[in-house]
């Protein structure tokens, strides 16, 4: 069963890099401005930290690590499943989404993965790269524990923000009608931009709270940025990650459904 | 056992009412008004094994609604239905292995790949064994005459041939039941001629079972042997072609060539004049009346050449269309 | 009586998903606000302390007048984004619907000119509320400008529009030949992001020369960064007017760009026979 799906990704996979291959162009540019993006962004915190020596307690090879925990995130979700959850407004708008409901396979693996945008591949490389650059400017020594639980953290925050796209992506069928929810993704993820501990203050500490506890957007990349870099990770936060990650994604299959039963009792 | 079986089968859907101009758009951010659309209205009807069935109906008539219906697509707001021995809204992978839904105006295929690669992914999607896949692929493909056509990207591919890779696409996995929905729209008359010889073939040689909606009635008439008609979302008719033509066909068309070079003027009160070109005319007269009006035209003219013949179905259908209710 | 408690339930849910749209999407762009505010003021807080006990300041900006400058670029940007517009413009050329511009006698570009514009309109009424309590809190990180810097800031934003429009416009019509615009589209926001000034003033940059050079030349800062600094005063006289100017041939560059780009592609799509 298992291996059904993991046969079909593969396929998938495969043809949607033929198909990008025959636009090269667009898959070229696309790369292009990805980079320059990136390069503005080191960039400018590298300035920052050249006027100052630490953001909430972060210093500078702490702070890029971050950096590159988010980019290679970013690039995960993108490449493998924003453009595809873009589409499903679409999906709908047009009545397309009726022929992946009469394939005998699971509607949410069809609608999620059917496309891989490998355009956003080098991301994931380019953010493993600034990670690695930041652990040898620390003079971090190899381990093998710690880089398995990172690897573990890191899946789970990749899966906890799966879950938040779902759930965005389902309710955007019947919440949001005009949004694009490439925008609204873009805006919601603000939150895993930054360290929580920027979170401070008399109205911002119950927000990060909120956003930590509530609805956890802030473990996406936190979590498994702290693991490598920070002194110590409790392991709590550990277990409470993957917990998150679990609920998060249950709750987002849920809207799923539901948004596909609202979808097919509404429409003619 | 029949293949689809229908009962009273009703689907209600609302529409929002948009107010006009900006103070209604203002209004509307806080109140909004709906309009309960009946998009079919309680329905039944069975289609047993092997059968090719045509579902007429003008645009708009819940032909395509009744469709996705049957194929677990949408839930009815009322009404049952059995399709291949399953609840389709429920919607079961055994039941989604045995049928296929194709849309003359929705595209299934990978734009940009070839076919063949499409058809690969419907192998994995629909895990078929691959030297069934590929016996069937190849039976398919010869049938069609689109061997050489598969290594193609489909977007270089011309209509008529995108509808026959839609069509083998939809049939790999030997489907027990195939829903059409305008499976020739938009395609040349040759093109609809080798659709319909396609569909006929691979309906004898598999014994598919066939529901089609078609605005040709060229389609209908090639394949379906028994139609069923709906008009406003209810089911008008349900029977053979030729029913059709006994039930609202209560008119003919009566040709005449007379002698000479013109008709006589008066001729048009034997009925009404449909066209008249020279000495030939043509009525359109009540089927009970044609032999008392024949005989007086006969009686007081020479003619040279008389035919008698039923309007054309198309042109009966509309008049079914048209009134809505038997 | 399950009647209607049924039929409370349906009416409900749909009054409540219909204001949800507009709360949720409001509620999501004050999003980035917050988070780069909160980013700031950790910054200041990390920066060292001046011995003599003066304010601290980066890049000639006090942590007021950060604020302010990150208030104000929310300004800019309410003129300057537009939303979908390339998306939509790129969505009617795949589709087809591009012939209802063809057919009948308008121009697209004026059409979606003046509908963006009533939009905006529309957009900044019904977000007043929410920003004038905003400002209202941080009333005291401002210095109201004179009355001839009003007038300068509100051509700026003007023209911001402008700017914005026609270079969203402008990556629409590229639909012509790209294959897929939406996921470009989100790279080419992210980046704006970053060059127009939204997340740091440009000053910040200024050790680099080439790249200070670059983006003074470019559009982008014109759609957030120049605005907030004309607002704050920090250009006056002569620099206020070539940039003004500027912004101005950026304006009309963009518009005689996009009309062109629009002409060869429609000559484009036609030869394809759409």
């Amino acid at each position: 069963m298992l291996l059904r799906y993991v046969n079909l990704w593969f396929s998938l996979a495969k043809f949607s890099l033929l198909g990008e291959l025959a636009f090269r162009g667009n898959f070229l540019i696309k790369i292009f401005v990805e980079l320059l993006w990136l390069g503005i962004l080191l960039l400018f915190n590298y300035t920052i930290f050249q006027q100052t020596t630490s953001i909430a307690d972060w210093n500078a090879q702490q702070y890029f690590f971050f950096i590159g925990c988010y980019f290679a995130m970013g690039g995960l979700i993108e490449m493998l499943f924003l453009d595809n959850c873009n589409q499903f407004a679409d999906l709908v708008r047009s009545g397309d989404l009726d022929f992946f409901l009469l394939r005998p396979i699971d509607e949410q693996f069809l609608v999620s993965c059917k496309h891989v945008d490998w355009s956003c591949a080098p991301n994931i490389l380019l953010g493993a790269v600034i990670m690695s650059l930041a652990l040898w400017q620390i003079g971090w020594t190899f381990d093998t524990i710690q880089v398995g639980i990172f690897l573990v953290l890191f899946a789970s925050g990749a899966a906890l923000a799966y879950g938040f796209l779902l759930i965005l992506m389902s309710a955007s069928v019947w919440l949001m009608r005009n949004q694009s929810l490439f925008e609204m993704w873009w805006l919601f993820t603000t939150l895993m931009r930054y360290p929580s501990e920027i979170f401070k203050g008399p109205w911002a500490q119950p927000t990060g709270w909120f956003f930590f506890f509530v609805i956890p957007i802030m473990l996406v990349t936190n979590v498994p940025a702290r693991v490598m870099v920070r002194p110590l990770l409790e392991p709590w936060l550990a277990c409470y990650a993957i917990a998150a990650a679990i609920v998060v994604v249950a709750a987002s299959r849920y809207i799923f459904r539901a948004a596909l039963q609202h979808y097919r009792s509404a429409s003619s | 056992m029949p293949i689809i079986e229908a009962n009273g089968l009703s689907k209600t859907y609302r529409v929002y009412q948009k107010q006009e101009g900006l103070f209604g758009a203002l209004v509307g951010l806080f109140s909004r008004e709906y309009k309960d659309v009946v998009a079919v209205d309680n329905v039944s009807f069975t289609i047993e094994p092997g059968e090719i069935v045509g579902f007429l109906g003008p645009n708009g008539a819940g032909k395509t609604t009744t469709l996705k219906m049957l194929a677990g697509l949408i839930y009815p707001t009322s009404g049952s239905a059995t399709v291949l021995g399953h609840v389709p809204w429920e919607r079961e992978d055994a039941f989604r292995r045995r049928f296929s839904l194709v849309m003359g105006q929705k595209n299934q295929l990978w734009w940009d790949l070839p076919a063949a690669d499409s058809f690969q992914l419907h192998r994995e999607i629909y895990s078929l064994p691959s030297d069934q896949f590929d016996a069937t692929l190849s039976e398919l493909t010869e049938l069609f005459g689109v061997k050489d056509l598969t290594s193609q990207p489909v977007r270089e591919l011309s209509l008529g041939e995108r509808m026959k890779m839609e069509l083998i696409a939809a049939l790999l996995h030997q489907p027990q039941l195939l829903l059409l929905d305008e499976p020739t729209i938009g395609l040349d008359v040759i093109a609809q001629v080798t659709i319909q010889k396609c569909l006929r073939d691979y309906n004898a040689a598999r014994g598919v079972t066939v529901l089609l909606t078609s605005h040709y009635m060229r389609d209908v008439e090639a394949l379906c042997k028994r139609v069923l008609v709906i008009t406003h979302g209810k089911l008008v008719y349900d029977g053979s072609l030729a029913g059709i033509v006994d039930r609202f066909g209560n008119e003919k068309l009566v040709k005449l060539q007379f002698d000479g070079d013109d008709s006589p003027a008066d001729v048009a009160t034997f009925g009404e004049v449909t066209s008249r070109e020279g000495p030939i005319v043509e009525l359109k007269v009540d089927r009970a009346r044609v032999p008392e009006v024949l005989a007086a035209i006969l009686q007081r003219y020479t003619v040279a050449d008389i035919s008698i013949n039923e309007p054309p179905l198309d042109r009966m259908i509309a008049k079914v269309f048209e009134q809505g209710t038997v | 009586m399950m009647k209607y408690l049924k039929i409370l339930h349906i009416s409900l849910t749909e009054r409540l998903a219909y204001r949800a749209d507009f709360f949720l999407t409001t509620f999501f762009r004050f999003l980035p606000l917050v988070t780069t505010f909160l980013l700031w003021e950790a910054i200041y807080a990390g920066a060292p302390k001046a011995d003599d006990g003066a304010e601290t300041t980066i890049v000639g900006f006090t942590r007021d007048k950060m604020i302010a400058y990150l208030l104000l670029v929310q300004i800019s940007r309410m003129f300057s984004s537009m939303p979908g517009l390339a998306t939509g413009i790129a969505h009617d050329i795949r589709d087809g619907n591009l012939k209802k511009y063809l057919l009948q006698p308008i121009d697209m570009l004026w059409y979606l000119l003046s509908y963006r514009g009533a939009h905006k309109i529309a957009y900044i009424a019904t977000t007043a509320l929410p920003y004038g309590i905003l400002f209202f809190l941080f009333r005291d990180v401002f210095d109201l400008p004179g009355p001839w810097t009003w007038l300068a800031y509100f051509l700026s934003l003007i023209l911001a529009f402008l700017i914005g429009f026609f270079f969203e416009a402008c990556i629409g019509i590229a639909g012509f030949w790209l294959l897929e615009v939406t996921s470009f589209m989100y790279i080419v926001n992210i980046f704006t992001f970053f060059v127009s000034g939204q997340l740091f003033p440009l000053e910040l940059l200024g050790e680099y020369p080439y790249l200070t050079a670059a983006l003074e030349v470019l559009p982008f800062q014109y759609l957030a960064y120049f605005p907030a600094m004309v607002f704050l005063e920090k250009r006056q006289g002569t620099e206020l007017i070539v940039g003004l100017l500027i912004e101005f041939a950026w304006a009309i560059g963009l518009l005689v760009f996009c009309r062109w780009l629009y002409h060869v592609g429609l000559r484009h799509y036609s030869a394809y026979g759409g």
